[in-house]
């Protein structure tokens, strides 16, 4: 028990360690299984990032729509990214983190736009932003934010 | 053009390796790389410990005493003279002068300071019975000047705190991470140090005597009290049971011959 009590910043950071990494992992796989499932019932809805040229008279209505979504960092993916910090490298915990959001706020987009009956969004872009900048320094979360926007095409029957 | 929709199974954006196994590589790294650095900087500190003048750590030494409320005992001085009388004349003691101090701390422990001054607590007074087991405990605490011990300390730490910054940056996590990692390296260090002077002061117990009786009571004493020996993984000092088994080696390696110990004086021992 003394152990335990004498080296407690040490204990306080093993637990956040096994905690972020159980917690983070169930969290992804979850996120990853709902994106996948939700991108099957969206595929017939087309993205382009061309821009649309169409006849006169095919298009009903035009709006923009746009999706974003902000995602956190976990203890476990902070240590990894800050040990890649000191060897350099690819710091691959982050990267499944950027593709969660970058495909959340497609989604997220798409949504917006199937409900305003649209069949296809042209002209798409996606921005990503830090939130959290220095989130490798001491005692601050980082979050990836990113926002997909675009124009939402509704067609003539 | 036609629309086909398609679902990408595999995903290139991310990669495969396991999350798992790439913080264990990382590890593995940043241990290789805290070690070397300790390395290097305790060969440097070393070499420069070697090259400091006595004088200097006798000034340090009076820094370090203010923070003890001590008064200096005879009837502890007179012990150790006996034990200085038996150094080799050409022993880099002979350049200090030994000052011992009593503190009135329940705290088991004796400290060496910089610069020749020995605190002993008077909870660990309380717990010596006999003549031969306080002779080792200053015996271990000269060993510790033998060894300049505190001054290395002193410079790997001053060593290491400097290497961390420069190389991770101030108030960064990297260098909050590899200084936990150089805690483990430090302990193993420190253990080592007290290993080293526990022989030291064995060798000069039995230089005083004539025997090596007595060395291994007052460990005896600690260990009953000391129970597991995980809490000393990351202890500053050994288990004493492990202390007890590392000199009844040397004992026998040397072949020093074990007698009866004398009772601690009068005016020392604790009234009845």
């Amino acid at each position: 028990m003394e152990i335990l009590l004498q080296n407690f910043d040490l204990l306080i950071f093993l637990i956040l360690i096994v905690l972020g990494y159980s917690a983070g992992t169930w969290a992804e796989k979850r996120h990853y299984r709902s994106i996948n499932k939700r991108e099957k019932e969206l595929i017939k809805l087309a993205v382009v990032t061309a821009e649309g040229n169409f006849p006169p008279g095919r298009v009903a209505d035009s709006t923009l729509v746009s999706g974003s979504v902000v995602v956190s960092i976990d203890y476990f993916k902070r240590l990894l990214a800050i040990l890649r910090n000191i060897f350099g490298g690819r710091v691959k915990s982050y990267e499944s983190l950027v593709d969660r959001a970058r495909r959340e706020a497609i989604l997220r987009m798409k949504e917006s736009a199937k409900k305003q009956g649209a069949s296809m969004i042209i002209n798409m872009r996606l921005e990503t932003a830090t939130i959290g900048r220095s989130a490798n320094k001491k005692k601050s979360v980082g979050s990836v934010e990113a926002i997909a926007y675009g124009t939402a095409i509704v067609m003539n029957k | 053009m036609k629309f086909t929709p398609i679902q990408l199974e595999d995903n290139i954006n991310v990669s495969k390796s396991h999350p798992l196994s790439e913080l264990l590589w990382l590890v593995g790294g940043l241990i290789l790389l805290v070690g070397l650095t300790f390395i290097v900087l305790g060969v440097t500190a070393d070499w420069a410990v070697s090259k400091t003048p006595v004088k200097i750590e006798t000034w340090m030494g009076k820094l370090a005493l203010n923070q003890f409320p001590a008064t200096e005992s005879a009837a502890l001085q007179q012990r150790l003279q006996p034990l200085l009388d038996q150094l080799p004349l050409d022993s880099p003691l002979r350049q200090y002068r030994f000052r011992i101090f009593l503190s009135e701390t329940p705290e088991v422990n004796a400290i060496a300071l910089p610069g020749g001054n020995i605190v002993v607590f008077s909870g660990l007074l309380q717990q010596v019975k006999s003549e031969n087991e306080l002779a080792m405990v200053l015996a271990h605490e000269l060993g510790h000047f033998a060894h300049r011990d505190h001054m290395r300390s002193l410079g790997r730490g001053l060593g290491l705190a400097v290497a961390t910054a420069l190389l991770f940056g101030e108030n960064n996590a990297a260098s909050e991470l590899a200084s936990k990692a150089l805690l483990s390296f430090q302990v193993r260090y420190s253990q080592a140090q007290e290993s080293a002077a526990d022989q030291f002061g064995l060798d000069l117990l039995t230089k005083r005597y004539g025997h090596a009786g007595g060395a291994t009571d007052f460990f005896s004493r600690l260990a009953k009290d000391a129970g597991n020996k995980l809490p000393y993984i990351l202890a500053s000092h050994p288990h004493p049971q492990d202390r007890i088994e590392a000199l009844q080696r040397h004992i026998k390696n040397q072949h020093y011959h074990l007698k009866k110990t004398l009772p601690l004086e009068e005016d020392l021992a604790e009234p009845q």
